[in-house]
């Protein structure tokens, strides 16, 4: 199983649209946003220098793993790769155990990559605060990777990409990805998992601890995912 | 039963209102090499997907060295081609034959399996961008990635020119020649003629032919006679020739006065011939010559055919 993660994660880092769509994408759109912005004051409680390094951390793993999983899945369903995985002595949960874990490895870049431009920037937190939003951002990408998958085994090939990306794009819009929402917006951001995704980066304010209440959101919204993932995978399955 | 690869007990599967495996009885012995034949949609995919576990049958069952499907695949006994497998895009074929090796419980060399299968000057090219033949390469080494006693091929040489295609029937020989059982579909007749020693041919889900490809020919009325007789040489009735022994279709054609040629088929043609001079006959110009085993088939299925509409019409 070891030799299929690593060949899942190898072929997602050789894809070029990858690296463009999930790393060079979010980075750019930082430098405009901290442009566009006032960026002495604050956005969503944070600076706006660490609230969009964030979003955009976000908005990149995010999108490398539902590009990641619910696209290949999707398409490799049609294409009979899955199938002939199954021909083989891996256990079936093997190939979404694969796509999961290579989704997990590749969205690090896609945050890491964003935290050292919002670094150069001006962002300026302490070492444990940079590790923890790190961790907090990586295990939160989990959530959204359990989705692609319920999304890779519910939509067909020609449809999946249209799917992915309204998901993506109207989770990001109204989750605080390209401006704070507030007001009545807000609350019914509590049940957009992007929203509380962003909402885990408010520890870094001084007097704040971990958002308790977005983590519980994002807990709950990655048992529906699982939950639905699996009944979509068994339903794949009997139909070969 | 340990002398039996697989075995399919009065299967059946409907897609619907359509029946794709009908009462499928068979059993596959080991060191066999058996091809499938069949027009399209007769329901050789549908068999190998049942086979390999990858469908569940609604009647009946499928058993593979005694066990279900999948017990006999994660042991790593089968090694099999998909027509529909697709290969996973953006490796190496190098890459991707090593993790078939890899998860094989009895894996084989990656250079070895590159070198059986012919692709060793393809191993360092993407997957995604090798020609239909090359891929039908890639996923048969998939399939002897390792060492497994039953090789399960779909279609094997769609898309390859027939150069490629000899080559292909070598490395298909040589995992037989390994001890292996190899049950491969083809609609390629002459790949079924020359490999396999055992055919059978599967019709609208049901098997209607099951033994060596000599004997599929010979049922189908395997051996063509033809010759003339000149009034010359003596008045006949064609009753006669009806009833010579083993004829199973007679044309009697008389385009020069005179002189008629007749054509018979035959599954018993020493029989019909010595039938002939018995019967006071004087033919000329005596041919006798072996139908090829696509007539064969042809006849076989024709005859079903005929046999399922008769069947409709007397309900």
């Amino acid at each position: 199983m070891t030799t299929l993660i690593r060949l899942e994660i190898l072929r997602t880092l050789r894809n070029r649209r990858y690296l463009l769509f999930t790393i060079a994408y979010p980075a750019l759109m930082y430098f405009f946003f901290i442009h566009a912005y006032d960026s002495s004051k604050l956005a969503g409680g944070l600076p706006v220098k660490t609230y969009f390094m964030v979003t955009m951390a976000t908005f990149g793993a995010v999108g490398a793993v539902l590009t990641g999983s619910a696209q290949r899945i999707s398409l490799e369903r049609k294409s009979g790769w899955v199938r002939q995985l199954r021909l083989t002595a891996l256990p079936g949960r093997a190939y979404t155990f694969g796509k999961i874990a290579a989704s997990a490895v590749t969205t690090l870049p896609a945050i890491l990559v964003v935290f050292a431009v919002g670094a150069s920037q001006g962002v300026s937190l302490s070492a444990p605060q940079w590790i923890g939003l790190t961790a907090a951002l990586w295990l939160g990408s989990f959530v959204f990777a359990a989705l692609g998958v319920a999304l890779g085994y519910a939509a067909a090939p020609d449809s999946v990409q249209t799917i992915v990306m309204i998901t993506y794009m109207v989770m990001a819009l109204f989750g605080g990805t390209w401006f704070p929402v507030s007001g009545s917006l807000e609350k019914f951001a509590r049940f957009n998992p992007v929203y509380l995704y962003n909402k885990l980066a408010t520890f870094t304010q001084p007097g704040h601890s971990l958002d308790t209440v977005a983590v519980a959101g994002l807990a709950a919204f990655l048992a529906v995912f699982v939950v639905a993932a699996a009944a979509l995978y068994r339903r794949d399955t009997r139909q070969a | 039963m340990g002398t039996e690869v697989a075995a399919f007990r009065g299967v059946g599967k409907s897609y619907g209102r359509v029946r794709a495996v009908d009462d499928l009885n068979l059993v596959l012995r080991p060191g066999e090499t058996v091809a499938l034949l069949g027009p399209n949609g007769a329901g050789k995919s549908s068999s190998l997907d049942l086979l390999l576990g990858l469908r569940e049958p609604d009647q009946g069952s499928v058993t593979l060295f005694g066990g279900t499907p999948r017990e006999a695949i994660a042991a790593g006994r089968v090694g099999a081609m998909l027509q529909s497998g697709g290969l996973m895009a953006d490796v190496k074929v190098r890459e991707l034959v090593r993790l078939a090796c890899d998860v094989h419980p009895r894996g084989r060399s990656v250079t070895g399996v590159l070198t059986d299968a012919g692709i060793t000057e393809l191993a360092e090219r993407r997957v995604d961008k090798l020609s239909g033949g090359q891929e039908q390469r890639v996923r048969f080494a998939l399939a002897i990635a390792g060492e497994s006693d039953l090789i399960v091929l779909d279609e094997p040489t769609t898309g390859m020119d027939v150069s490629v295609r000899q080559a292909f029937w070598a490395s298909m020989r040589a995992q037989a020649d390994a001890g292996r059982t190899v049950l491969f579909a083809t609609h390629y007749l002459e790949e079924a003629d020359s490999i396999a020693d055992r055919v059978l041919v599967l019709h609208r889900g049901r098997l209607i032919a099951d033994g060596s490809s000599a004997e599929i020919k010979a049922r189908a009325g395997a051996r063509r006679v033809a010759f003339e007789l000149h009034d010359a040489d003596g008045e006949f009735e064609e009753s006669v020739l009806r009833m010579l022994p083993g004829v199973q279709s007679l044309d009697v054609t008389a385009r020069v006065p005179g002189v008629r040629t007749v054509r018979i088929r035959t599954a018993d043609a020493d029989a019909s011939v010595a039938g002939l001079y018995r019967a006071g006959l004087y033919p000329r110009g005596l041919e006798v010559t072996g139908l090829g085993l696509e007539q064969a088939f042809l006849t076989i299925t024709g005859e079903q055919d005929q046999y399922e509409a008769a069947k409709e019409s007397a309900r």
